[in-house]
């Protein structure tokens, strides 16, 4: 019964169409010709229509595979959080009063705010993952070795970049845990001989305070965006520039193997729909919970950490102290100066022994911290420490030989004793 | 004209300098005056009284401990008719009541006169000023003989958070103690009390020391019938409620020690919601109308207290849920406040009043939960929308799948 009901409908579409391509109506030969007018100019002069049609035409080499869509999935992510940035923009408003009840409003009244807010948050936790896995297919390959060492870096600077946009994202909601971890963190940093200027006035205030907030917010929607578009910008540009690095004994030729459209994007696009909904499903059942609002004169029962990054940070700072969060930057700071000195033209990972070890040591690290990060609950323990214990850990004991001398009360006290 | 202003001005800059000199006069002086002889050989004691509060009042060595203060060799200087060198403990006590008894001298310092009429009604009055007994505390054992301070001073002996350590000077001596038939604990017990912990962990100078209860110069210990008038003072609506009972009354006729039978005395301790019951039948026997009446207070104290926690905990989910709770913690404020009035009511003993208040916070307690149940519900629907997302997503992927294997197929 269902599908003569089917058909007419199908038929009228397609009749629809027809007649609209058959169409003399002058109204509508206008409107065309009035598009026509504007974009016919255009292209003959920017030639937008040869440009798209020869990326798109354009056959990406045979090894080309399922791995190589890592990057394209850190992408996407990006392109998400952009999105979903500029909804919460909306509603967002960056000041001490304000910031918590926008919150509030975009999760609790806004329609679909709470996916938009939690796809954000969700985004942000599968980007990491996402360059981690992208940065590691790449080094352990060895594809960041001449003549792709200058897109190695631009990819490392665009991972700094991501990790400020996390880092100042993460004080925006202005709750207890956002408040109380960016103390720590920047308390942290601030105790680096250099960058621990960059700390205090990246801070603007002795505490975490409405002046860190507008910084903070100006970091990461205005001035980031820009700085990670001409990134993304030099790293796609590099990407077209060497093309897809073969794998280590790869003898086809570029250019031998699937063309970008449609074949290529179709993947792309499985990719890019399984993370969507991947990332939606941890949105929707594992919702970023809301703090108390943040209180400078009150410390939270415990910090919960929506972020990876922020789990590892505190493990670091937490296991291994200042210094051990330290030492795991240079380490992560060392890969960076890697291929200045890794020049050779051998990839196979057998003959790059230093490497693998740099390389297990920080990925495994990572994984390590991360994972030690997520059982921590708690708040540092020099926060916890009661006047006694902090004047018993803090303040030196006074040299006995000299006590006597300085103390008048002893003196005092040594009168009464005459009395009978 | 401009000589005039030049006078005016000057008049001013001299009238605020002659209003400054006062000040500047009473600053203490700390330099050693060569004329006073006591201070040359006693230079630590100068140093302890400068520090106390009267040497800002001018007086010296020689107004308490006599003698001639212009001679400077000791034979001399430790002689006169009124020398008295150091001060027995009764001495120590004509010497300060001389000044603090006399209300011409104390007036312009706006301080009571009445601590030596006090001192004689306490026990340690009694004992020193009728029996002699010098084990029994002297003005200078609690205020210090040299470094006096006023009782509002951190450095005092007498500031709320020293006066236990004062106290505890004597009344810590066991052997001191015994021959009093005292036992000693008390202020360890204080400090380890609800009163204790507001003292020293919250700094809560509202919360009562030693003097609070049992008075400062006319320390004694409250009797028996005063003792829920004495816990009254602070907890005015808990003693209006206890004396409406029947267990004021016989707090009144002294047949139970006020507060103190149920809290005990130093300790103060809270009888939990789950103990009411048992403490009654320390006095009275179980299944008697009086512990049934116990096991109903119980009753009505527990379930007001689960439904205070029921509903802090719907706010705090409330809150993780991203909802405003602004009006929901108004709502708890209130319910708190008919908590309050339940643990004031409970001393009266009567349960109508009991079951009336208990359902109120019931009443809050459910309209919160309700709110956050809404809020569950919602969070519940959230996850149906993955339904239609992973069936899109699902199709799609297929359908894409589908369209590249056919791709591929053309390919070859």
């Amino acid at each position: 019964m269902n599908e003569p009901q089917k058909k007419p409908r199908l038929k009228w579409l397609a009749v629809f169409w027809a007649d609209l391509k058959a169409s003399t109506d002058p109204a509508l030969l206008g409107v065309a010709r009035f598009l026509g007018l504007l974009y016919g100019p255009i292209d003959r002069t920017v030639s937008i229509d040869q440009a798209a049609r020869k990326a798109l035409g354009r056959r990406l080499p045979a090894f080309v595979g399922w791995r190589h869509a890592l990057g394209g999935i850190t992408y996407m992510l990006f392109i998400v959080l952009v999105v979903t940035g500029v909804l919460l923009s909306f509603y967002y408003r960056p000041s001490v009063q304000e910031a918590y009840p926008s919150i509030q409003y975009v999760v609790s009244e806004v329609p679909l705010g709470w996916l938009v807010r939690d796809l954000h948050v969700w985004s942000a936790n599968l980007i990491v993952i996402a360059i981690m896995a992208h940065m590691a297919r790449v080094f352990f390959a060895g594809t960041y070795k001449p003549p792709r060492e200058t897109n190695w870096l631009a990819g490392l600077l665009l991972l700094l970049v991501v990790l400020a946009f996390g880092g100042t994202g993460y004080l925006l909601p202005w709750d207890q845990w956002a408040y109380w971890t960016t103390t720590e963190v920047l308390d942290t940093i601030s105790r680096a001989p250099v960058l621990g200027v960059f700390a205090s006035v990246l801070q603007g205030d002795a505490v975490v305070s409405g002046a860190t907030l507008s910084r903070f917010f100006a970091w990461h929607v205005i001035i980031l965006p820009w700085i990670a578009f001409a990134l993304l910008l030099l790293h796609f540009s590099l990407l077209r520039k060497h093309g897809i690095a073969p794998p280590p004994g790869e003898t086809r030729e570029a250019g031998d193997g699937v063309p970008f459209f449609p074949n290529h994007l179709l993947k792309a696009f499985i990719v890019g729909v399984l993370v969507l909904a991947v990332a939606i499903s941890l949105a929707a059942l594992f919702p970023r919970p809301v703090g108390d609002p943040a209180d400078p004169f009150t410390l939270p029962s415990a910090l919960v950490s929506s972020w990876i990054v922020v789990d590892v940070s505190l493990a670091l700072i937490r296991y291994l102290g200042v210094w051990g969060f330290w030492l795991f930057t240079l380490l992560g700071m060392s890969m960076a100066l890697l291929p200045l000195f890794d020049r050779r033209p051998e990839r196979r990972l057998r003959r790059r022994p230093i490497v693998l070890a740099l390389g297990t040591l920080f990925f495994f690290g990572f994984l390590v911290a991360w994972l030690a990060g997520r059982q921590l609950r708690s708040l540092p323990p020099s926060t916890q420490l009661r006047p006694g214990e902090m004047i018993e850990r803090f303040v030196p004991e006074q040299e006995s030989a000299e006590a006597p001398q300085n103390e008048p009360d002893a003196e005092a006290e040594g009168g009464e004793e005459e009395q009978p | 004209m401009r000589v005039g202003k030049w006078i005016l001005a000057s008049g001013i800059i001299l009238a605020a300098v002659m209003a400054g000199a006062p000040a500047l006069a009473q600053q203490r002086d700390f330099t050693i005056d060569p004329d006073y002889s006591c201070v040359a050989c006693h230079t630590e004691k100068r140093r302890a009284f400068l520090l106390g509060t009267h040497s800002e009042r001018g007086i010296r060595c020689h107004d308490c401990h006599g003698g001639v203060p212009q001679a400077f060799e000791q034979a001399t200087a430790h002689a006169g008719a009124d020398y008295i060198g150091t001060p027995g403990k009764l001495e120590t006590v004509r010497l300060c009541a001389s000044c603090h008894s006399d209300p011409d001298q104390m007036r312009r310092y706006g301080l009571p006169v009445g601590q030596l009429a006090e001192y004689r009604t306490s026990r340690h009055g009694h004992l020193l000023l009728e029996g002699g007994d010098l084990n029994a505390p002297t003005c200078t054992d609690c205020h210090d003989a040299h470094t006096i301070l006023p009782p509002n001073d951190a450095r005092s002996n007498v500031y709320p958070t020293n006066i236990a350590a004062t106290c505890e000077d004597c009344h810590e001596d066991a052997a001191l103690m015994g021959g009093y038939g005292l036992d000693t604990g008390q202020i360890e017990t204080h400090r380890a009390s609800a009163h204790g912990v507001a003292l020293y962990v919250e700094n809560n100078f509202a919360a009562p020391t030693c003097v609070s209860c049992h008075g400062s110069h006319a320390a004694l210990p409250p009797a028996v019938s005063q003792i829920a008038d004495v816990c009254g003072q602070c907890h005015v609506q808990v003693r209006r409620a206890f004396y409406s009972g029947a267990h004021g009354d016989a707090a009144l006729a002294g047949t139970i020690p006020g507060c103190t039978a149920c809290h005990s005395n130093h300790g103060t301790e809270r009888v939990a919601p789950d103990q009411i019951a048992a403490t009654c039948t320390e006095c009275h026997e179980a299944d008697s109308p009086a512990a049934l009446i116990g096991v109903e207070i119980a009753e009505q104290v527990t379930r007001a207290t689960q439904d205070l926690h029921s509903s802090e905990e719907a706010i705090h989910e409330l809150i993780r849920a991203g909802r405003r709770v602004a009006d929901v913690k108004l709502r708890h404020q209130t319910a708190l406040t008919v908590y309050l009035q339940i643990s004031q009511a409970q001393h009266s003993l009567d349960l109508e009043v009991l079951e009336d208040l208990s359902r109120q916070v019931g009443s809050i307690a459910t309209d919160i939960r309700a709110a956050e149940e809404v809020a569950a519900e919602h969070r519940w629907e959230h996850g149906l929308t993955l339904i239609p997302v992973w069936f899109l997503a699902l199709s799609a992927i297929v359908l894409a799948w589908f369209k590249l294997r056919a791709l591929r197929k053309e390919e070859l």
